[in-house]
């Protein structure tokens, strides 16, 4: 058996991110992409897909302000305010996910602005890189 | 997309037993209590119920949400095989973490319509507010603290990717229910009166039935809060805002309990009761924390999958119970199960007429914040209501008019969501 046949798609998820590039999988047969990326196409079953940097165009669907019972200290400390939001690529994902940037004082004007656009944001954490978003003005 | 066919042959439940939903330690009469006694005395009790004994019994399921920490097990099923004579039999464990109950029932209709055994019981015992404590006896127990239990919840999501969003956990609670409010452009106001008139028929219910963890109705809280309504206390600080909709009292009280169900098949059902349900499908469907909305979508999938198999929908069914471990939960699965009218469903639960005496009843043992939430057997809990009210014998809080239908949502944080349609034979 070979090896290097077994890509590993989680760790060079993670190894794009540290050069600043954010990637998902394309399908070979459908075209439809993947993000996160895995190995199969997740809407035609096709079992090959292939890296494809992802446009970084992306709207809000949702999102909430932290609350008494969800909070994350360190993202604040490191990245400033944030909101938990559902958010559309345009590559056709809906995630839930952190946006950055995104104070209490915002959110009633966000809120009327529902599907508002946002951007990747890499953010530096415990050893690794992730995913959040920031609004894209 | 999955299309379900029917059983090879038809199943029906013939016995169900249930523990109190409790916390053992709080207790002096119940404080070591253990797993293996607790599923013991639900499965035994489901035994009587269907007039059987251990030696009828060929295969059981065990499930349970969160053995490694709970019990320090990673094979449950065996560890309460002796505890209801089934030592020697086959078994198999199973855990779903809140949906576990639900797809108990799924698995023990599955192994009877296949043909391989005619008697199968199913049941789940966890005991989410007592926990082992590792090297010392079974009966030797200690708080699972809220802390602790906290750290256990990004079990459920992937370490791919979902853990490092950061965010699954914190929109389960809430999303759903921001885009009901969107689409029927409701007030903050209007959502909170909603969920508080939801948790007042709840515990209105719970208040009723021996076998719930919350015995006190809002009523005498609030009386003895120095409050003249019920409303008024569930506004006040009494019941602080702990997400951006969600108060105190639309949140899971964890505890301890079991319970069990048996299944035959239904040519053979009469056999053994004169009031056999059958189960008609169960609906499937999983998304992994990191999709949006997932618990909006995956019930529309199990939905679409049981209505199409089986003709009914939710506008058929005569009860409706929903794993409510967010309050929300089962009004927004209500409506999307069409149960109740779209856009209006909030209107019939902010009336009252989602309370166990109105006119579109809905999960009439008060659900999971106000009955109870021993995580993985709180399915077989709502199931041993449904089959209560379907057989007429739930007492002070019977249905005014005994169901011959009802639909059970389950959902677990760890993403199954399933869709149950029973019937009365």
């Amino acid at each position: 058996m070979d090896k290097t046949k077994y890509e590993r798609i989680v760790k060079t998820f993670y190894d794009y991110l540290e050069e600043g590039k954010v990637m998902g999988r394309k399908c070979t047969r459908c075209g439809a992409v993947e993000f996160p990326p895995y190995l199969a196409c997740n809407t035609c079953g096709c079992p090959k897909t292939e890296w494809e940097e992802i446009s970084g165009e992306a709207e809000v669907t949702g999102f909430r302000m932290e609350s008494l019972m969800h909070s994350e200290e360190d993202i604040k400390e490191l990245h400033g305010d944030y909101c938990y939001a559902t958010v559309k690529l345009k590559e056709g994902a809906e995630l839930n996910t952190v946006v950055v940037g995104v104070t209490a004082a915002m959110k009633d004007e966000l809120m009327e602005k529902i599907p508002f656009p946002v951007k990747p944001y890499i953010a530096q954490r415990d050893g690794y890189k992730a995913v959040f978003w920031q609004l894209d003005e | 997309m999955t299309n379900l066919r029917k059983y090879s042959r038809g199943v029906s439940i013939i016995g169900v037993g249930c523990t109190p939903f409790m916390d053992t330690l709080g207790n002096l009469e119940t404080a070591g209590l253990t797993e293996g006694e607790l599923f013991g005395y639900a499965a035994l009790e489901a035994m009587e119920d269907a007039g059987l004994e251990a030696s009828d019994v060929e295969y059981y399921y065990h499930g349970q949400a969160i053995p490694s920490v709970q019990s320090h097990y990673i094979t449950h099923n065996m560890q309460i095989a002796n505890w209801f004579g089934m030592k020697g039999k086959a078994s198999s464990s199973h855990s779903e973490a809140c949906c576990t109950g639900y797809v108990a029932l799924e698995q023990a209709v599955q192994a009877v319509a296949a043909g391989t055994y005619d008697i199968v019981l199913s049941g789940c015992c966890d005991m989410s507010e007592a926990r082992a404590i590792p090297d010392k006896p079974a009966h030797m127990r200690t708080r699972f603290t809220q802390e602790e239990f906290a750290d256990v919840l990004p079990m459920m999501y992937s370490r791919d990717y979902t853990r490092t969003s950061l965010a699954a956990n914190a929109l389960v609670c809430d999303s759903w229910m921001q885009l009901y409010a969107r689409e029927n452009n409701l007030t903050d106001q209007q959502i909170d009166d909603t969920l508080n008139a939801m948790a007042i028929s709840c515990r209105r219910a719970a208040a009723l039935n021996p076998l719930a963890f919350m015995g006190r109705s809002y009523k005498e809280e609030a009386e003895e809060a120095g409050f003249s309504t019920e409303m008024d206390y569930l506004r006040s600080p009494f019941n602080p805002k702990v997400t951006e909709y969600l108060r105190l009292s639309s949140f899971e009280q964890k505890c301890d309990g079991a319970a069990a169900v048996i299944v035959c098949p239904t040519e053979l059902a009469y056999k053994y009761t004169d009031h056999p349900i059958e189960v008609l499908g169960v609906g499937h469907a999983c998304l992994e924390g990191g999709t949006a909305n997932l618990e909006k979508h995956a019930t529309a999938e199990a939905y679409r999958q049981v209505k199409e198999l089986t003709g009914l929908g939710g506008s058929d069914m005569d009860l409706f119970l929903a794993n409510d471990f967010l309050l929300c939960s089962h009004l927004l699965a209500a409506e999307e199960c069409e149960y109740l009218p779209k856009g209006e469903g909030w209107k019939y639960a902010a009336e009252g007429r989602t309370a166990f005496d109105g006119d579109k009843p809905i999960n009439t043992n008060g659900g999971r914040c106000h009955f109870g939430h021993a995580h993985g057997s709180s399915g077989l809990a709502d199931l041993y209501e449904a089959v209560k009210q379907m057989r007429g014998e739930m007492g002070p809080t019977q249905l005014k008019k005994t169901p011959e239908t009802a639909m059970l949502r389950g959902f677990g944080g760890g993403q199954n969501v399933t869709c149950t349609i029973l019937k009365t034979l």
